[in-house]
């Protein structure tokens, strides 16, 4: 995918894809991946927000780009240290700690990247500083934490500690107010990027608060969004987001305008090919079908395209970067990401 | 034009929500009330915005829900559409088709698929039942259940074309074996996309490498047997929608369709009476070009239906009893965690939300109660309804405290409490037990009520009482 932005061209080129479906409770692979964070070495950390029936293996499971799996951490489902519930998005601090959000628990968990549980913090409330749905989480430079308060739909600015420092927001549509929002970016000049869920649209906001922009309106078209879910800022201030409710991924430039749309090229996964060289009547009447078919009329809303399209975004609820230019689409209803290269 | 507010008017009025829906507050009994019978009988034919929890909600807080990978999420999907829906009749000739035109989980593997049929049964449930039937025909996940997709041009398999006659529009006895064997060669080569492919993940409950991948119809013009065929009489180079256009015309289909409308909505056993408006449906069907929903106003508005013989004539089915009871405690309105626990006791009080247990559906009436499924379904009943934080029953509280200032003898205890979760009529002997119970603590004073206080859960007790009657157990 190639774009013009302004003066400069963006260039988008898709890698490869990583994941493969776990019905097991632990081990390679992924069940309901919700977020996915690299480390500064290059390692990659997925959330697994696992459903009921496999909600013993809540867990973070580590791998590296060229698809060895290292790792895993968890320590169950439930309220006790470690454990969680309903988990939504994980963040590094700079001391590579890795802080969960759990929207059930009303709390942030932190491990440290050896995945040994440190600390809990947050309280459930709606006075400032307490918490009804931590969602969206990511730092800033001097390594203060703001969190999507989802239910009590406003931003709120911690220490890394738990202290609060700053808030804002409310229910509703106007500038800088919020309706059920979800994943949360903030970029190298200190402004927060807030993915304005039921609102269809993507706010930027001065770190302390102040209303800057709003991104998009509901829709299909380019710029337009159906229920953004996550959203990420490289170093040049290309936003990118996850269309979620369009299935798709949209990259705006740093003044909000439309740059580029990938809707996925997913691919076999090493861990996918370690299953077909196992399954080998499987992939033989694989090869002679068609998984990017025609589909009638009443299919043709993105999430039943994409429920019938393997290669396409389905349920891309985040999308995470790397200091080398990458993209990270986190696929839930697919168990697995795409990595796309920003050229 | 309203119906005055009678004790019968309400008790009519009640009757229909319970067939036509899943129940009714009083505060959506007094709305229907102010609209008239036959305008609802009306609005019910023509479902509207259903307003139920909204599928991103779901989606968000349930992920497994969008995925659909496993039997339970997915019936909990379809769970939360009728605990929430504004049109209670949309989503209750959608579970009379699933019951009717039955597709299971087991051999499938494909919830989203059977969920795309249950969408169609929304979407096409009350119209023509010719469109019905040819939908029914194109959809794939029906097709696998059936094995269409082995049924090729030279080599039929008949169970798809069988159970069409057999199970699904003219009853056994209307049609010979020949009939069978031609009618499955005009579907040859109606089958899905990818059909080898889905077939072996279907057989295998593959999830692998990325989970599931729905399903879509396909037509094989080139697996299809274009040759002569002679189906019930009539001879012709007959197609699909040919052999359901003979179908459709056949007394014995309008038979079926009506007595299996009768059964479900009007009474289990099929009296004299009852045989009378059968006859009248089945003059409505051929009246009104096939139409459901005209078959179906003949049976609403029959003199049958409105009288007390219909009263109480159905055991509710499992899904009826727990989403009414849900409906009417006011539970699960939002995303909340557990809901897969509500569809798990639906299946072991014997109803599986997709997951009939064979290609004739459940069997319904009396079957459903056997000691063990009894058992479940008072417990849960009875737990909703005695659950004084929830808000349809803080509703009854309220409603129950406003009046006589909130002083009720026994008596009136018992009767309020009867009268607005139906209102429901027991018998004298049940009465009896209630007011026995409720003398035992004098009369109730809620005038000052808590949350939870000790008047408060003496409503809940009687409401679990209430909710364990014979009558509650049935529609």
């Amino acid at each position: 995918m190639v774009s013009q932005a302004g003066a400069k061209t963006i260039q988008i080129s898709y890698l490869k894809t990583i994941g493969i479906v776990n019905n097991g409770l632990n081990g390679r692979g992924y069940t309901s991946p919700y977020d996915l964070a690299v480390h500064k070495d290059g390692r990659i950390f997925v959330l697994n927000r696992c459903d009921p029936p496999r909600s013993a293996a809540i867990r973070v499971g580590i791998c590296n780009l060229d698809e060895d799996y290292l790792g895993e951490f968890g320590y169950g489902y439930g309220q006790g240290d470690g454990q969680m519930v309903w988990p939504v998005a994980l963040a590094f601090d700079s001391k590579n700690r890795v802080f969960i959000t759990d929207e059930q628990n009303q709390r942030i968990s932190i491990f440290d990247e050896s995945g040994k549980f440190v600390e809990k913090w947050g309280t459930p409330g709606t006075a400032p500083g307490e918490l009804n749905g931590p969602a969206g989480i990511a730092f800033d430079k001097d390594d203060n934490v703001y969190i999507v308060d989802q239910h009590n739909n406003r931003v709120q600015k911690f220490t890394s500690d738990g202290n609060y420092l700053l808030g804002w927001g409310g229910a509703g549509s106007g500038p800088g107010q919020f309706n059920l929002p979800w994943g949360l970016a903030v970029d190298s000049n200190g402004d927060v990027y807030v993915a304005d869920w039921r609102n269809d649209r993507i706010q930027k906001f001065s770190g302390d608060g102040r209303f800057l922009a709003s991104f998009g309106e509901p829709g299909q078209g380019e710029g337009q969004f159906h229920r953004p879910s996550g959203v990420a800022v490289d170093a040049d201030g290309y936003i990118y987001v996850a269309d979620w409710g369009n299935e798709r991924v949209q990259v705006l430039g740093p003044d909000g305008g439309f740059q580029v749309l990938l809707h996925g090229e997913a691919t076999i996964s090493k861990w996918a090919a370690d299953y077909f060289a196992s399954n080998p009547e499987e992939k033989e009447v694989r090869d002679i079908s068609d998984l990017t078919p025609e589909l009638p009329d009443h299919l043709s809303s993105p999430y039943h395209v994409s429920s019938q399209t393997e290669p396409y975004f389905w349920g891309p609820v985040s999308v995470s970067l790397d200091g080398e230019g990458r993209l990270y689409v986190t696929e839930t209803n697919r168990h697995r990401f795409q990595v796309y290269q920003k050229r | 034009m309203s119906d005055p507010i009678t004790q019968e008017s309400t008790a009519l009025m009640a009757h229909l929500l319970r067939r036509a829906g899943f129940g009714a507050t009083r505060d959506e009994l007094e709305g229907y009330l102010a609209q008239g019978y036959e305008a609802v009988v009306e609005a019910l034919l023509y479902p509207s915005d259903p307003q139920n929890m909204p599928d991103d909600v779901i989606r968000r807080y349930h992920p497994e829900q969008s995925e659909l990978r496993d039997l339970t999420s997915s019936g909990a999907y379809w769970m939360y559409r009728m605990i929430t829906t504004r049109s209670p009749s949309e989503e209750k000739i959608a579970l009379f088709w699933h019951g009717l035109l039955a597709t299971g989980y087991s051999k499938l593997n494909q919830a989203r698929s059977q969920l795309n049929q249950v969408e169609m049964f929304r979407r096409s449930g009350l119209g023509s039942f010719r469109d019905l039937l040819l939908e029914l025909s194109r959809d794939p996940a029906m097709l696998v259940w059936l094995d269409n997709n082995d049924n090729h041009n030279g080599a039929i398999n008949e169970n798809f074309g069988r159970e069409l006659l057999e199970l699904f529009s003219m009853g056994i006895g209307n049609y010979t074996e020949e009939d069978v064997k031609e009618g499955s060669r005009a579907f040859t080569g109606w089958t899905l996309g990818n059909a080898e492919y889905m077939a072996i993940r279907a057989y295998k409950d593959s999830i692998w490498p990325y989970s599931r991948i729905a399903w879509h119809f396909q037509y094989r013009e080139q697996d299809h047997d274009n040759g002569e065929k002679t189906f019930l009489g009539e001879t012709g180079n007959f197609n699909g929608e040919d052999i359901i256009d003979i179908i459709v015309k056949q007394e014995a289909t309008a038979r079926f369709l009506a007595t299996r409308l009768f059964q479900f909505f009007a009474a289990d056993e099929v009296t004299e009476e009852g045989k009378k408006t059968i006859a009248q449906m089945m003059q409505t069907y051929f009246d009104s070009n096939y139409e459901i929903r005209a078959v179906m106003r003949t049976l609403f508005n029959s003199a049958y239906f409105k009288s007390e013989e219909a009263r109480y004539a159905r055991v509710k089915g499992p899904v009826e009893l727990i989403v009414g009871a849900m409906r009417l405690a006011g539970s699960y309105q939002s995303p909340t965690l557990g809901i897969e626990k509500v569809t798990n006791q639906s299946f072991f009080m014997g109803q599986g939300l997709l997951q009939p247990p064979t290609v004739e559906g459940w069997h319904e009436g009396s079957e459903w109660i056997d000691s063990g499924a009894l058992v479940e379904r008072v417990n849960f009943v009875a737990k909703e309804m005695g659950n004084t934080d929830r808000p349809g029953v803080r509703s009854i509280i309220d409603r129950l405290s406003a009046s006589n200032g909130g002083t009720l003898t026994p008596d009136e205890l018992v009767d309020r409490c009867l009268d607005l979760v139906g209102p429901i009529t027991v018998s004298e002997a049940t009465r009896s037990t209630l007011v026995g119970f409720a003398e035992r603590q004098g009369e109730l004073d809620l005038m000052n009520h808590q949350p939870g206080d000790e008047a408060e859960q003496r409503v809940g007790n009687m409401l679990r009482l209430v909710a364990s009657s014979r009558e509650f157990q049935l529609a």
